[in-house]
């Protein structure tokens, strides 16, 4: 209930940004929003599941290559665009899903790291969608629109996930998580649950490569298909809290605003940063810093030292 | 935890909107984001030092007059760290925070895509001098102007002086890197090719940044064609000759490469073995370019290479003309509102120590390419539309040389 209503809380101070903010302001927050969305999408898989993957990057490329192409090669309007990608990263996912949520461990790490890069490799062959050369959109002039809209998804993929954190389904994925063996025994369908959660997750991140694809007017296969954004995803859900509702929203909105901030001062150390903040959160925060917060409060400064001696490191 | 997301993104909201804004009487403000670090950042650098040198050249000869008033020029540069998502929010804030009047370009076409839009969206007109794709051009944007020319013509006078040299090349293979850029080049060069007369035997494609062609010479050497156009980026085309030259792939007459030949670095890895290679560029360090404030082009090449210490290439020279297309253009509007600078833009026409300076009805500039052969270790010009130099030719092959 506490969640919930942060969340809406939450919602509703955002939303109203616009009207006091100026535009370079609107730039970073568009990016900050569609970054959370990614992280949070993530979270369903990566952190309910348990399944660590890379290859969210390839549903954010189909998402913005199925709005542009739908709206750019058949003249379709935005929202109908907006649906064929999320359509298409849907069925990527289940087709994709199938197969390599068979695999554990390191190795469904391993079979997601090539399919952003495959896929992209694939769509740069297409035609109808460009082939290397990408594709332009109409330019609009409506970041406040922009804003509201992925405001709007960000809202509605952090309640899914408020719900998958309540529901018996995310007990099923908790519990494959835990001990897939186990949760089998007792009788989770863990095929079933882990293929849904991906398609889920995959659902947001193309509705958000959509809303990305028209706001930036121009795509092409290795903007759309960037294996470091993947990279980005896993270190803000990590540094947030996997497997939370709100850590993923925190550890993005962080990120996205230290990130902005040291790339306009030391434009270097931005670079250094991620590295720096996967290394340093992998050793003393392991569960995020939604669990900081509770464990700090119980322990003190041991929190951090005990996090060390029981990850053994 | 969502409390401590907010105060993150007020801290931002505040610190983003504190930048300093004090514009100055009888300035100009040009802005631009730049390729300083990241992957691009050995490109992106003749950019910055270009813009700069220029720019510190019309204030030192007293800046320019608008209307009965003198102006100096400004120059705000950020760093897009090769990042393209970045550069978009740099020139917004540029244009918003930091109160540029003007825009300069970023580096590659990409970048330029994806910028230009911001000029379009803002109605403030941005000239760049780093993106030759012609999809920049396509869009209808009325606020956009570029000095490099069209991608789709870089082969265009090198097929043209194919036509006049003996013998004629008859069959021809393309080899094209698969980014938007050569994608571009090689779409073009196969319409000269035909309209040429010559004929296309051997079409491929390559990854960019592969490095490998072994399979693609053995394909060259089988089918074995008169000349080989080859067009991708230059460490590509290092690897590419190399391996050539292992395998003992010679082309009978001819072979040219979009980039590369022009720079030093280019002789200096290959040593001898760059000798008799065909490139081009769309500008020489030439007396012969007259200049306003430079004098010419050599004395420009000469100034950049003192301050910076490393030659200028087409890059810097492009960049530095967008800078004398705001002079020019502020002057003759003799305002410094938006739209009439924009209009005194497109009708640009001037000599500069880049070219003559005029835009196409899209925004773009329309230059031939020099076509250049490195001969005995030295880059010589060889042909624009006529014959500057006598070019090596045919190319001898590997072992008799």
């Amino acid at each position: 209930m506490i969640r919930l209503a942060i969340i809406l809380v939450g919602a509703a101070i955002l939303a109203c940004l616009p009207f006091f903010t100026g535009a370079v302001f609107m730039q970073f927050a568009i990016n900050a929003l569609i970054l959370a969305v990614l992280t949070q999408s993530w979270n369903i898989i990566g952190g309910f599941t348990g399944y660590v993957s890379f290859g969210n990057s390839t549903f954010y490329g189909l998402g913005i290559y199925g709005t542009a192409v739908a709206m750019v090669k058949f003249s379709l309007p935005f929202a109908v665009g907006l649906g064929c990608g999320a359509v298409l990263a849907v069925l990527a996912a289940l087709l994709i899903g199938i197969p390599i949520l068979r695999l554990r461990g390191p190795y469904f790490a391993i079979a997601t790291l090539g399919l952003a890069a495959a896929t992209g490799a694939l769509v740069s062959t297409i035609d109808l969608a460009g082939a290397n050369t990408g594709l332009v959109l109409p330019l609009v002039r409506a970041d406040t629109m922009f804003y509201e809209l992925a405001l709007g998804l960000l809202l509605v993929c952090t309640l899914t996930v408020l719900w998958i954190a309540t529901s018996r389904f995310g007990a099923g994925l908790v519990a494959i998580r835990e001990d897939e063996d186990a949760a089998a025994t007792m009788g989770v369908n863990t095929t079933a649950y882990k293929v849904i959660a991906l398609m889920m997750s995959a659902f947001f991140t193309a509705i958000a490569g959509g809303i990305y694809a028209y706001w930036i007017s121009f795509i092409d296969p290795s903007s759309a298909f960037d294996p470091t954004l993947n990279v980005r995803m896993v270190i803000m859900a990590v540094f947030g809290g996997p497997g939370t509702v709100l850590g993923p929203l925190a550890g993005s909105f962080i990120l996205s605003a230290v990130y902005e901030v040291l790339s306009s001062w030391i434009s270097t150390a931005a670079a250094l940063l991620f590295g720096i903040v996967i290394v340093l959160a992998v050793i003393f925060t392991p569960r995020g810093i939604a669990d900081v917060l509770v464990g700090v409060r119980r322990h003190g400064w041991r929190y951090l030292t005990r996090n060390i001696r029981e990850n053994r490191l | 935890m969502k409390t401590s997301a907010l105060l993150a993104t007020v801290a931002f909201a505040l610190a983003a909107s504190g930048g300093t804004a004090t514009a100055a009487d009888n300035v100009v403000k040009l802005g631009a984001s730049v390729q300083l670090t990241g992957t691009n950042a050995n490109t992106g650098r003749y950019y910055q030092d270009a813009y700069r040198l220029t720019v510190d050249k019309i204030n030192d000869a007293g800046g320019i007059k608008i209307g009965d008033k003198t102006y100096k020029l400004q120059l705000d540069i950020l760093d897009n760290q090769s990042d393209v998502n970045l550069s978009v929010r740099q020139y917004v804030q540029l244009l918003k925070s930091d109160n540029v009047d003007f825009l300069l370009g970023p580096f590659a076409s990409n970048f330029a895509l994806n910028d230009s839009s911001v000029a379009e969206k803002y109605q403030v007109p941005m000239v760049q001098g780093g993106g030759a794709s012609g999809q920049i051009y396509s869009r209808g944007y009325k606020y956009i102007f570029g000095t490099l020319p069209p991608a789709d013509d870089y082969f265009a006078s090198t097929i043209d002086m194919l036509g006049k040299v003996d013998p004629t090349p008859k069959t021809v293979a393309l080899v094209a890197a698969d980014d938007s850029f050569d994608v571009s080049v090689a779409e073009g060069t196969r319409k000269h090719i035909k309209d040429a007369g010559m004929k296309l035997v051997l079409d491929k494609q390559f990854r960019d940044g592969g490095g490998e062609f072994s399979s693609i010479l053995s394909q060259i050497k089988s089918s074995d064609v008169d000349a080989v156009l080859w067009t991708g980026h230059e460490t590509d085309a290092l690897n590419f000759i190399r391996q050539a030259k292992s395998l003992n792939v010679n082309p009978k007459d001819f072979y040219s490469f979009t980039v590369g030949v022009p720079t030093a670095d280019f002789r200096q890895a290959l040593g001898k073995d760059a000798n008799y290679a065909f490139g081009m560029t769309s500008w020489l360090p030439n007396e012969s370019l007259k200049d306003k404030w430079f004098g010419d082009a050599k004395s420009f090449a000469d100034a950049y290479q003192k301050k910076y210490g490393y030659a200028p290439d087409y890059h810097a020279a492009s960049g530095a003309a967008d800078v004398e297309t705001f002079a020019y253009a502020l002057e003759k509007a003799g305002s410094t509102k938006p739209d009439a600078v924009r209009d005194a833009i497109a009708k640009s026409d001037f000599d500069s120590l880049y070219a003559h300076v005029k835009y196409g009805e899209n925004g773009q500039i329309d230059l031939p390419q020099i076509v250049v052969q490195i001969q005995d270790g030295k880059l010589v010009p060889v042909y624009t539309d006529h014959m500057l130099n006598k070019p090596q030719y045919p190319i001898p092959a590997w072992g008799k040389r």
